[in-house]
């Protein structure tokens, strides 16, 4: 078992490892920039080491530096968390390099799932289904016009090193698709350093279905679950829940087979989430894969009871899958809102001083947050400032439990996407289960505006 | 790093003999440091693997929630006490004291190898881009020069040291010509 950890991560989700390991008996290490010298996660952790300025690139995302902290402070191991070097495959290969645990799958998985079209191909090649496309990268439009006769209209143009929603464009028509093909091109080109693009069908009410996946060294994979995470704005996650209203048990059984199937050929370890997307008909299609814990993890840590950081810690520790997760059950319902430091109306980020900060409690609720009364909402890194996770015994009970959870939580002096959150909880739609990820669109047509 | 044994040097009247049977004995019980005085004698020995902890700060509490000194948890640095460079810095009222920080995070070295004689001492006098000490990361050894002229009133951190990004190494004294 590892004795010291070092987290490479700022925020809620290094509070969260350090949470883990202090419950494991873990010594651990945080890292931050000078931003935030006055951090929980610098608090609570047992040693601290500033690797760096504000900057990003700098600090959190300057390998050397990381990797200077874990060596001089002993580790055995690093938590990546998530965002940041925790899909960095380079990163991990350094960590194998100097002999220091990375927590998470291997550089190779990172790697393939890195290359959003690649992956693909090889997921479909071990039995996902994915949405009908073009296997590859179109070099020419003649190449673009007989898969687009194949796949049929609307489709979408994407960018291979895209991701994330960026380099994408939706052709309607025949006539569109050449056009539309020469500036997807050179958009790609300009934002991602290659031109490369594929096709794809285009589903115009899509469903975010996502499987959370555990793997360990010994070739076991098991999936626990899936998460709906439909409510978006411009393709970053608002709402999520467990069980999703649209996956019926057996749908659940049999892709969760399949996927777990598919990450055994692959020899996937540790943990990750496997997306999909669900067309109107129900059908559910691979997307892409995330090599590293979630933002939403709690959702599933609630109807399962698995607590998901220590299962990585664990596995990557050698432990085997049937040994860190025993009989695996799925209880209630759970939802998570991302409290956001931004204007509920424009979405303009708003940082600054926290004024006044009252969590709230009672049954079924928990948070997960680094924020606290006078801390500094620094203006360099995400806007996440709390995750609010309710569980109720069905849907209705933590509808109504996220819904008072909202009403009591006090975060006063910068701008919350609280009252969003809460006029989402109140809509009809929402409480029918009919969502899609053009949801947030349609409730804010106004301020839906690109720039807004 | 591994210190290697001087050929040369001021080893009179010291039994390295019974040097090497205190490091056994260091090992056998998991000692990581020893120090050993007796008159004009004197030796320190120190395993390459006694680090510094990185003790983390406090939160910038409101006074009235801070428990007194005596009873405050071991956190490293204390809130209220100056520091080694605030003091300079106060001292060098009416001349100018130039902290040099390091710029990256790794083991500090005052000396290119081991054994061999430190870069600058107090006292020495340095000029802006002249290598002050090498700070060691991930095997690479990087010269660290100085971002200003003067002398050296005070160094921060010994030889073999963890530094961090930011850390404080070397005070210099930058009087200022009107």
């Amino acid at each position: 078992m590892f004795r010291k950890i070092l987290i490479a991560n700022r925020g809620e989700i290094a509070l969260r490892v350090i949470c883990a390991c202090k419950e494991l008996g873990i010594q651990t290490v945080a890292v931050y920039s000078e931003a935030d010298r006055n951090s929980l996660h610098v608090r609570y952790a047992d040693e601290a080491i500033c690797i760096g300025p504000a900057r990003s690139a700098d600090s959190y995302l300057n390998i050397p530096h990381v990797i200077s902290a874990a060596e001089i402070a002993n580790v055995d191991a690093i938590h990546p968390g998530y965002g940041f070097l925790s899909e960095n495959a380079n990163f991990a290969e350094v960590c194998d390099a100097s002999q220091i645990a990375f927590i998470g799958p291997s550089a190779e998985s990172i790697r393939l799932m890195g290359e959003k079209d690649r992956a693909r191909r090889e997921m479909a090649a071990v039995g996902l289904p994915i949405v009908p496309g073009t296997p590859g990268v179109i070099e020419d439009e003649q190449a673009a016009e007989i898969a687009a006769a194949e796949i049929g209209y609307p489709l979408m143009i994407k960018a291979s090193a895209g991701g994330g929603g960026r380099g994408m464009r939706v052709a309607r028509a025949a006539g569109e698709l050449l056009p539309l093909f020469r500036t997807a091109r050179s958009e790609a080109q300009q934002a991602f350093g290659t031109p490369d693009v594929y096709l794809e069908k285009f589903i115009e009410r899509p469903r975010h279905i996502e499987f959370q996946v555990l793997g360990d060294r010994f070739g076991s994979v098991i999936h626990l679950g899936e998460r709906e995470c439909s409510i978006q704005r411009r393709h970053q996650k608002l709402i999520e829940e467990s069980p999703s209203t649209a996956v019926s048990p057996e749908l659940r059984e049999q892709m969760g087979a399949r996927v777990v199937a598919a990450l055994q050929k692959i020899g996937y370890t540790n943990a990750g989430t496997v997306e999909f997307i669900m067309d109107e008909s129900g059908q559910l299609h691979f997307i892409e894969m995330n090599t590293r814990i979630q933002v939403e993890h709690p959702v599933t840590e609630w109807i399962t009871g698995v607590d998901l950081i220590k299962a990585q810690i664990l596995l990557a520790a050698g432990e085997k899958l049937e040994d860190v997760v025993k009989d695996l059950r799925f209880e209630g319902h759970s939802i998570e809102c991302r409290i956001n430091a931004e204007d509920p109306d424009s979405f303009i980020p708003s940082a600054g001083r926290i004024t006044a900060f009252h969590i709230p409690g009672g049954t079924g609720v928990r948070v997960d947050t680094a924020a606290y009364s006078d801390a500094v909402i620094p203006p360099y890194y995400d806007s996440l400032i709390a995750k609010l996770v309710v569980h109720g015994k069905d849907r209705a009970e933590a509808i109504s439990r996220m819904r008072r959870a909202l009403e009591m939580f006090i975060i006063e002096g910068i701008k919350t996407s609280i009252p969003l959150h809460r006029r989402i909880l109140a809509d009809p739609e929402f409480v029918a289960g009919n969502l899609d990820t053009h949801f947030v669109e349609r409730m804010t047509p106004v301020l839906a505006r690109p720039g807004g | 790093m591994k210190k290697k044994k001087k050929p040369e040097g001021p080893t009179s009247g010291v039994d390295l003999g019974a040097v090497e049977q205190v490091l056994e004995f260091m090992t056998q019980h998991g000692i990581e440091e020893f120090d050993y005085s007796n008159g004009e004698f004197h030796i320190r020995l120190k395993k390459p693997s006694a680090h510094t902890a990185f003790l983390p700060r406090q939160l910038g509490l409101p006074e009235i929630l801070v428990p007194n000194s005596s009873t405050a948890p071991a956190a490293g640095s204390a809130v209220d006490t100056a520091t080694p460079q605030e003091e300079d810095e106060a001292a060098g009222r009416g001349e100018d004291v130039h902290i040099v920080k390091s710029p990256i995070v790794g083991t500090f070295y005052e000396a290119p190898s081991p054994g061999a004689e430190a870069f600058v001492k107090v006292g020495d006098r340095v000029e802006s881009g002249q290598v002050l000490c090498i700070i060691e990361a991930m095997k690479l050894m990087n010269e660290i020069e100085s971002d200003a002229a003067g002398e050296i009133i005070r160094v921060y951190v010994e030889n073999g040291q963890p530094v961090e990004y930011g850390e404080s190494l070397f005070a210099l004294r930058t009087t200022r010509r009107k």
